[in-house]
């Protein structure tokens, strides 16, 4: 170089050194300026974030420990735009895999409006998901070979988690559903959504990949362990739907119980519905109370409450079971005339042929001869016309009007007797006769046999509703039952065992008349009379075939208490009495 | 003329420093896509090409420099060809065609062009050092430049465009231009960049507005590589949150961090220290180039060494520009610390020329 230039050397390298000095400047600026707290301060803001977590939702098992409801693994599928390299071939293979649309999945690529990631599918299938990955880990491995990008990077797929139900529609009226913000529907998962959510806790978590041990472990929402059998479910649906179609009747329940500790065995109800795809619900139930009608449809009970007046008759020593009732056909209460359900006269009879043959004017003067008193205290003591309080959402409370109501007539006190003017629910009448079944001693049924929480299990204890009736009177009503099904050779049988039951036949109220022609159809039962294992109430809305519940709910009630002595393996009354006498 | 070679001679402080900056840089790269498993190998290939490099240094410091001054015709034509090859089997990659694939490897004949074009500007500036320093003189290198920059300018590149004119610019620079062609270059110049900012990419056009106007709220984008750098730069403190530790790189909040954002991981993991020996090792670099260039034996020597030095250096000031946020974001790679073969084995390339420059210099043997 010509030494003239020497300067122009000189100002290079000046000015090299001044770039050097300005970089120097900038870096100590960033750490020492006013600037470089609020780095500091968002280094530390991204270096984690706030995180809710929500704990895995409990599980529910029934009594046997067979899973009803769990949680699976399935995936969000979507895109990371800024790692996505074509758009095309991804949209092909959701198209082929998932059966996306693939104008809708390109447009949404095409333009993610600003997002970063797109979500293209929820809720896939852990099956397809693993099919996917693997064809993108394969797709990833080819293109590494040769130094490309994968057509299908970008593609992302995210696990958590989702209800599950193993057994689909099984005791889909108990269970209920939980829906995709996680909250519980109907039945076990509604009354017991807090438990099972469990507590979801918000928390600092780092990500950085050294600080992965400070992520709190989140404990699991409480997992639930029913009283319910599942088999005994089984066979109680399966029968019910069977009688529902053979007899043409429009809906049923069936109800079994553990009349000792209120423990529900089965509650089976129609329709059910697939659990796992709760979205059909509105297609399935037009109104909500025929989710699970067993705890939510009111009705007039009929005959089968006879039970509870004749057991109130007796526990107040107004009537005794060898009293002579002289049916002349009809009875005055309150200035109305109250006839039999055949208009007939039936003469003489003892408290078991009232039973027996159902006779709404003895009952009537039974309820008469206690007096209103004395009648709306026994029955509120059953519980009747209020919520038995049993652990499922959606019980309806029934209505039992007494005197001082606003609508109270005089004659209630007569039509009560025998079961009309009073709505009840299933699970509320088969709860007023778990006295008679019970030593006198109500309970109140659950569902809930247990809790599981942090390894250790709390068992949930019989709660029981007070004596309304004596222990005499409980055997005394049980055994006139037993001998009025007897006596007429009911259908309601059970070979082996001996039972108590009544039949109900309740006319259904239309526009305030008596609709003679569309009639529910009931039984109530339990045994074996000794020493009572099952309480079992069967309900036929508008069976067909037949309008007398002894062909209907009877047989029903018979095949259902011959599946429960199997299934619980209670040993038929001969074997039994043979074992307790030796 | 072309006397005995001399390794006596043969500048190993350059070398050995260069080896302590590619080492350092695998080291970086290794901590900046730890846990990435696309770029699991981006790590053993820095390492090859480095060691490709360094036989290139010890086969092309064996050879005299004049030879490639001699050759340059061809040089220049089997450059283009290389260029323009480009749009016949590149594949685009990032939206901008700039590679092409011989035996799986990704060839960048860009970072090549700029050796090329030191080469033939020394040739050029050497054959006419007694010709009056006027337009046609000036306009005479433009050519040559502008050719070999025209298909980079296509692709397009334009911070490799940048760099091309800056070396034209430094190397003019002390070849004499008169400071009155300065003043109109630059009103020409000026001119130039008004009109021609319409036809700029769009990504460009928008590099250079968020630059100027930065857009506090956008949370993705150009802006955003280069505040994540910041904050990685002003996190890591003097000493830095320890190799591998470091919360914006590992987490990938930095984009392209083991190419152009390699700076920051350095910075956040060594903080100020580390970020000052990944400075000065350029600056020795430089340095011991324009050593180089002083004791060349010829001007062709000296301007090869002189415009190396020159292209290190601004590519590295521009590189750390962009992640200290004083220059615009662009895609050039820190001089042998970022990943990229091309660029390293282009640069390691230009050492070997610098030190065939200086093992031929023009002081006796005693």
């Amino acid at each position: 170089m010509r030494q003239e230039y020497a300067w122009r050397s000189i100002a290079l390298t000046t000015l090299l050194a001044f770039l050097s000095v300005a970089v120097l400047v900038q870096m100590i600026r960033i750490q020492y300026s006013p600037e470089a707290e609020v780095f500091r301060a968002q280094a530390e803001q991204y270096s984690g974030k706030f995180q809710t977590f929500y704990p895995e939702r409990g599980e529910i098992y029934d009594r046997n420990g067979h899973l009803l409801a769990g949680n699976e693994a399935v995936y969000t599928v979507g895109v990371n735009v800024h790692e996505m390299k074509d758009a095309h071939t991804i949209a092909l293979t959701l198209v082929a895999y998932l059966g996306l649309n693939y104008e809708e999945v390109m447009r949404r690529l095409q333009d993610p409006g600003g997002l970063s990631f797109v979500t293209l599918a929820n809720y896939v299938e852990a099956e397809d998901a693993s099919t996917l990955m693997k064809l993108q880990e394969q797709m990833t491995a080819d293109a590494l070979a040769v130094n490309q990008h994968s057509a299908l990077d970008g593609l992302e797929f995210q696990p958590h988690l989702q209800r599950s139900y193993p057994e689909n529609a099984l005791a889909s009226n108990i269970l209920g559903f939980v829906n995709r913000e996680g909250k519980g529907y109907f039945g076990v998962e509604e009354k017991y959504n807090d438990l099972l959510a469990g507590n979801p806790v918000q928390v600092w978590v780092p990500e950085d990949p050294n600080r992965a041990a400070e992520i709190p472990r989140i404990p699991n929402g409480t997992t639930l362990i029913l009283t319910i059998n599942r088999d005994l479910q089984a066979a109680a649906e399966e029968a019910l739907d069977n009688a529902i179609y053979e007899y043409g009747a429009h809906n049923g329940a069936v109800i079994i119980l553990d009349p000792r500790t209120g423990e529900m065995l089965a509650m089976a109800t129609t329709p059910r519905m697939d659990l796992n795809q709760f979205w059909n619900y509105p297609y399935v139930y037009d109104q909500s109370y025929l989710y699970n009608p067993a705890i939510s449809m009111q009705y007039e009970p009929g005959s089968v409450f006879k039970i509870l007046t004749m057991a109130a008759g007796l526990d107040l020593g107004v009537i005794a079971p060898n009293t002579l009732f002289n049916d002349t056909g009809s009875i005055e209460v309150g200035g109305a005339i109250i006839q039999n359900w055949d208009r007939q006269p039936w003469g003489a009879q003892d408290m078991i042929g009232c039973l027996q043959h159902s006779l709404n004017v003895c009952h009537a003067w039974i309820s008469t001869k206690m007096g209103e008193e004395n009648f709306y205290r026994y029955m509120n003591n059953f519980g009747i016309g209020h919520p038995t309080g049993i652990d499922l959402a959606g019980e309806s409370p029934g209505r039992l009007k007494q005197p001082g109501d606003l609508e109270y007539f005089p004659v209630e006190l007569g039509t009560n007797a025998f079961g009309q003017g009073v709505a009840v629910t299933p699970i509320q009448m088969l709860t007023a006769a778990t006295p008679l079944a019970n030593q006198g001693r109500l309970v109140i049924p659950h569902v809930l046999y247990a809790m599981v929480r942090d390894g250790r299990q709390f068992n949930i204890a019989p709660i029981h509703g007070g004596n309304p009736i004596s222990v005499p009177t409980a055997r005394t009503i049980s055994e006139m039952l037993a001998i009025s099904l007897e006596n007429e050779a009911s259908m309601a049988l059970v070979p082996g065992y001996r039972v108590a039951g009544k039949t109900g036949t309740a006319q259904i109220p239309v526009d305030g008349y008596y609709d003679p022609y569309s009639v529910n159809a009931s039984f109530i039962g339990w045994g074996p009379i000794d020493d009572p294992r099952f309480l079992i109430y069967v309900w036929l809305e508008r069976p067909t075939t037949s309008q007398w519940a002894n062909d209907t709910a009877a047989p029903l009630f018979s095949e259902i208490a011959q599946k429960t002595v199997i299934l619980l393996g209670i040993p038929p009354d001969a074997i039994r009495l043979q074992l307790v006498n030796q | 003329m072309f006397r005995e070679t001399s390794w006596r001679r043969f500048d190993f402080w350059l070398l050995g420093v260069l080896i302590f900056a590619i080492s350092f840089g695998v080291a970086m790269i290794r901590s900046a896509i730890a846990g990435n498993e696309e770029l699991a190998q981006t790590v053993l290939r820095q390492v090859q090409f480095g060691v490709a490099g360094l036989i290139v240094i010890f086969i092309v410091a064996g050879i005299d420099y004049r030879y490639w001054t001699a050759l340059y015709t061809p040089m220049f034509v089997v450059m283009m060809i290389l260029l323009i090859m480009i749009y016949i089997s590149a594949q685009p990659q990032f939206g901008a065609a700039r590679w092409f694939q011989i035996a799986g490897i990704f060839i960048q004949p860009t970072e090549l062009a700029k050796v090329v074009e030191v080469l033939i500007l020394a040739r050029y500036f050497d054959a006419t050092k007694d010709r009056p320093r006027d337009l046609r003189w000036i306009f005479g290198s433009l050519v040559w430049v502008g050719t070999l920059a025209l298909p980079i300018l296509l692709q397009p590149n334009l911070s490799n465009v940048v760099v091309m004119l800056v070396i034209w610019a430094a190397m003019i620079w002390i070849n004499g231009i008169q400071l009155k062609h300065i003043f109109w270059f630059g009103v020409a110049g000026l001119t130039i960049v008004i009109v021609a900012f319409p036809f700029l990419e769009p990504y460009q056009q928008e590099r250079v507005l968020t630059f100027i106007f930065p857009d506090e709220n956008a949370t993705f984008g150009n802006l955003y590589n280069v505040q994540q750098a910041l904050i990685a730069i002003g996190s890591g403190g003097w000493f830095g949150r320890g190799y591998g530790l470091g919360t914006q790189s590992q987490l990938r909040f930095l984009k392209v961090r083991h190419t152009d954002f390699i700076f920051s991981v350095i910075a956040e993991e060594f903080g100020l220290v580390g970020a000052l020996l990944a400075l000065s090792t350029i600056v020795f670099i430089v340095y011991r180039c324009l050593r180089a260039s002083r004791l060349a034996r010829d001007l062709s020597g000296s301007l090869i060494a002189y415009g190396i030095a020159v292209l290190i250096f601004f590519q590295g000031a521009i590189n750390i520009g962009v992640n200290l946020r004083i220059v615009p974001v662009s895609g050039l790679p820190l001089p042998f610390i970022s990943y990229g073969g091309s660029g390293l084995v282009s640069l390691m390339l230009g050492i070997a020329l610098v030190e065939s420059v200086v093992m031929r210099q023009k002081e006796v043997d005693f």
